[in-house]
């Protein structure tokens, strides 16, 4: 149980509640002051005071762990536990591939479906990193009308909020505001049971300027003190400083067993019984911690069962000098002991920040090396290029260079990776025998990821050997290593094997790779290799891949990683495979999703599959031009990759027969020209061969270009190229002057696309014409036929099952609020600007709406929502927009 | 903005004691009055690491000086700055 109200030296500080209580009221409150000026205290009871109408989400900027992601799941899962977890958003977790943007948007929806009015409360603000702290900027500029935010911070910070500050919408409290009055600091040393004249306690506070910090120490040292008003007048006769005289001043008071636990545990960021009793050398520690937070002594504990600690910054820094120089020659010792006991844990950073803060650099570089594909895999990338500024340049050691290869792979600079591993690969034979097959593992491991990336398939074959042999691991942390370069191997292997057509082969290892993952606990992974898996079936079963899509985004969407870069395969897959059978609105929502999981780079083969999906939807809607420039980017994007891969042939055939319809011929001639052997006899580029033929007036020459693709002899890629062929032969027929071969054509063309409804080869070719021809009598697939004139037509397919069912889920209050403008003709950007959201949110309140009401686009969605008479403001409480 | 290192002049309020001196290895102390004067030779990175130390001890910091090069008051220092 906490009894806060019982510390002594917490006063109830009435004024500055107050002051807090109106700086509060404005959009953001900023506390900026130097260290040790109380604004942890202030805030800290300010929060615990009772009658909080407003539930605060309190995140303290963590020292150690300044990167982006660390901060930003902390505020996500604080908001998360205010807002009662509601709006459909889930707890996320560490990715390798963390998205600021998209983290940013979760929170803000999470804000803004809570039906409380909330306080971000940001603690250590000056402790966050730059890039972080741009993206808060992002957040504060958008937070919702019934969220506010209270930062504190040492210093003054580029938040950028010029806007806000202007519109009166920023308030501060500064170092002056945060000073002790001397009513005040008479209260403390009340409340602290110290007996001290007026005059004392004025003297008292001259001496320390009401600097909170320099109270609270003199209100410890002060405590049980035999003669307080000599200890005053001392402490005012002398010259040092305020925090170095009364910190010596305080330890000089404490038992020597308190002295020793607070000098050796300083060098830790957090502290337990347990780990101070191991460095203290004795038991009993953490009796002590718990006695000095409940005197106040700057300890605090972490959470509610109190096992963990942390001493106040300034304290620590204090302690930790002053442990450095009465004692130096202990501390390596001491880093030592830390090292090994979080080592113990599992608690791999701080082990080797310890190993590093004890000079054992070779010992810190083995650590780093064998767990830095852990760590990544953890989401601390960050952390490791931390780890890895750290170590001075004269003791670099070979291993880091695996390190260095990780991460900038990490970064997709892809040369690089390679320089860094071929140092390491120079090291090998130096290495001790026994560091060899770590090193060999891991070697191995990055090349396979590299070859992966640059799609080299023998490359990738080549370093995937080990998997043949079992895992051998001499202990269980070898077999874990193990088992996640396995589950990554797996992965690159099959994704090689997909892109290259070997489709049997990367199902059934994405497949082991998923089944791996999942059981060693590594979802990331899983849904990495189900999200390539679902990609890898395309070929064979669009319905198949879209259940593996859906399946591999929902396990994304459990972690919170709904856009992230590592379900791209499964939502360009949606894309088109949605595309192939004419829904384009919902081609069009996942690929714009796709784009948004791909901001950040990638590597080319999933750019290039984003810029196929973009070509074939604006070519499905006649839109040439566009279509040419996407194809076009994935012709350039094709010589990054090495190798034939499964694509190969169908971008160079599309771009080619796309210039040929704009009637570029000259060019379409000269990249036709330049397909080298095996490709040029690929059905896709025979088909481009026949759209050349067509568009000059040889329907001869189309037909002589078509007969291996229709007859089957031709290599492709699948059915949809025959289809292709087939209505290119039956447009050729039609020239000729025959029209029942056309339509013998169109019905084969027809029966081929049933089964997957393959209706895009219909709207490329431009085959309206050929269809509207053939005999309603005469076709074994009028149903298919009418669909496909609708959407040649421009209407996109409807549903067939969405009369007047309820909704699958209630909508939330701010998907109720987007819901309302889908019938006005404003853009997403600019219901976006009306709610003062971001453009990301409302895509996400949209396609939630679409899910839940089962929509298809916006008129669908609208007219259902009419329906359901969701369009006239309900019951939920309108909320002014400012 | 000059890249090269430069001596530097850092008041700060009180007498610092040894413990929070040891935070400044590359400083030699003065005491001046009621005052701490810390000396030395750095560049931009390492004054602002040195203020950052300041900020971060919670010390008063009353004024950065650059010192003139080749100016010799008390101390005999012959390096020239470029």
């Amino acid at each position: 149980m906490r009894l806060d109200s019982a510390n002594p030296g917490l006063v109830d500080r009435v004024d500055l509640l107050a002051a807090l209580d109106r700086a509060s009221a404005s959009k953001v409150a900023i506390i900026s002051a130097p260290a040790g000026s109380g604004k942890t205290s202030l805030l800290r009871a300010w929060a615990d005071r009772s009658g909080q109408a407003r539930r605060l989400a309190v995140v303290q900027v963590q020292r150690d762990r300044p990167d982006a992601q660390t901060f930003w799941r902390a505020l996500h899962a604080a908001v998360r536990q205010v807002s009662g977890g509601t709006g459909g958003t889930q707890p996320s977790a560490a990715t390798p591939d963390f998205n600021a943007q998209a983290m940013v948007d979760r929170v803000l929806s999470a804000l803004a479906d809570a039906r409380v009015d909330i306080v971000l409360v940001i603690d250590d603000l000056h402790e966050l990193s730059p890039e972080a702290l741009g993206q808060l900027t992002g957040l504060l500029t958008n937070l919702p009308p019934h969220v506010h935010a209270v930062l504190a911070t040492r210093r003054d910070l580029p938040l950028g909020l010029h806007r806000l500050r202007l519109a009166g919408g920023l308030s501060e409290i500064r170092a002056a505001d945060l000073r002790f009055t001397e009513r005040e600091t008479r209260e403390l040393l009340d409340a602290a049971g110290i007996t001290l004249s007026e005059a004392g306690a004025a003297l008292l506070h001259e001496r320390t300027e009401g600097w909170a910090a320099g109270l609270r120490l003199a209100a410890i040292a002060l405590a049980d003190h035999g003669d307080p008003e000599r200890f005053v007048v001392e402490f005012s006769g002398s010259n040092r400083t305020v925090a170095e005289y009364l910190i010596a001043e305080m330890l000089e008071r404490q038992p020597a067993e308190v002295q020793r636990l607070l000098l050796r545990t300083s060098l830790l960021d957090r502290v337990n019984g347990e780990l101070a009793d191991l460095l203290t050398g004795r038991p009993g520690s953490e009796r002590i911690l718990l006695g000095l937070e409940d005197a106040n002594a700057f300890v605090v504990s972490l959470d509610a069962e109190r096992t963990w600690f942390r001493y106040h910054h300034l304290f620590a820094d204090l302690l930790r000098l002053e442990l450095r120089r009465t004692v130096p020659e202990e501390l390596p010792g001491l880093h030592r002991q830390a090292a090994e006991w979080f080592m113990q844990q599992g608690r791999l950073v701080d082990a080797i920040w310890h190993t590093q803060a004890a000079g054992d650099w070779p010992a810190a570089a083995r650590l780093l090396a064998d767990h830095s594909f852990s760590l990544t895999l953890d989401g601390q990338a960050p952390t490791i290029q931390a780890l890895l500024r750290a170590f001075p340049p004269a003791a670099d050691h070979p291993e880091l260079a695996l390190v260095r290869a990780g991460g900038e792979l990490v970064q997709g600079r892809l040369d690089e990776a390679a320089a860094h591993v071929a140092v390491a690969q120079a090291y090998l034979k130096a290495a001790p025998p026994d560091r060899r097959r770590r090193l060999r593992v891991g070697i191995a491991s990055v090349k396979l990821s590299l070859a992966r990336r640059r799609g080299h398939l023998a490359g990738v074959v080549e370093q995937a050997t080990f998997l043949a042999s079992p895992v051998t691991g001499q202990s269980n942390e070898d077999i874990a290593l193990d088992s996640e370069l396995r589950a990554v191997a797996l992965m690159n292997l099959g994704i090689v094997e997909a892109w290259s057509l070997r489709l049997d082969d990367g199902e059934r290892h994405l497949q082991e790779g998923a089944d791996l993952a999942r059981t060693i606990g590594r979802p990331y992974l899983e849904v990495g290799c189900l999200a390539q898996l679902g990609f890898a079936s395309k070929l064979r079963s669009f319905a198949i891949a879209q259940r593996r899509c859906h399946e591999a985004i929902a396990l994304a969407e459990r972690h919170g990683w709904g856009t992230e870069w590592m379900i791209a395969p499964a939502l360009v897959t949606l894309a088109e495979t949605m595309t192939w059978m004419g829904g384009f609105d919902d081609g069009e929502r996942w690929r714009q999703r796709a784009a948004q999981a791909l901001q950040d780079d990638t590597g080319p083969g999933i750019r290039l599959l984003l810029h196929v999906v973009t070509g074939m939807l604006h070519a499905g809607r006649g839109h040439l031009r566009e279509a040419l420039d996407e194809f076009s980017a994935a012709e350039g994007l094709q010589s990054q990759l090495m190798g034939r891969h499964a694509l190969t042939s169908l971008v160079t055939g599309w771009t080619v027969a796309t210039q040929a319809r704009l009637g570029r011929l000259g060019e379409a001639r000269a990249l036709l020209a330049a397909v080298e052997g095996e490709c040029a006899n690929w059905g896709e580029v025979r088909n481009a061969r026949a759209v050349i033929c067509l568009a000059t007036g040889d329907p001869a020459g189309a037909h002589g270009a078509l007969k291996d693709v229709v007859d089957g002899t031709a290599p492709v890629i699948h059915d949809f190229t025959v289809v292709e062929a087939n209505l290119l032969g039956a447009l050729a027929h039609r020239e000729l002057g025959d029209p029942r071969s056309a339509n013998r054509c169109t019905e084969r063309a027809l029966a081929l696309a049933e089964p997957e409804r393959l209706v895009l080869p219909f709207a490329i070719t431009g085959s309206g014409e050929l269809l509207e021809a053939l005999p309603r009598h005469d076709t074994a697939h009028a149903a298919l036929l009418v669909d496909i004139l609708d959407v040649l037509h421009g209407s996109p397919l409807t549903a067939r099952d969405e009369a007047v069912a309820p909704p699958t889920e209630e909508l939330t209050a701010s998907e109720l609020r987007v819901l309302r403008y889908l019938p006005t003709n404003l853009s997403r950007p600019e219901i976006a600007s009306q709610l003062s959201v971001s453009v990301n949110t409302v895509n996400t309140h949209v396609r939630n709406i679409y899910a839940k009401l089962q929509a298809r686009d916006r008129s669908s969605a609208v007219q259902r929502a009419r329906d359901l008479r969701l369009l006239s403001a309900g019951p939920t409480r309108p909320r002014t927009v400012t | 903005m000059d890249p090269a290192a430069a001596r530097y002049a850092i008041r700060i309020k009180g007498q610092l004691g040894a413990t929070v001196l040891s935070a400044f290895p590359a400083m030699v102390p003065r005491w001046r009055g009621a005052d701490t004067v810390l000396t030395g030779r750095l560049d931009r990175s390492a004054l602002f690491g040195v203020l950052a130390e300041v900020d971060a001890l919670g010390l008063d910091l009353l004024e950065v000086r650059q010192l003139a090069p080749r100016r010799t008051s008390h101390e005999s220092h012959n390096n020239r700055s470029p």
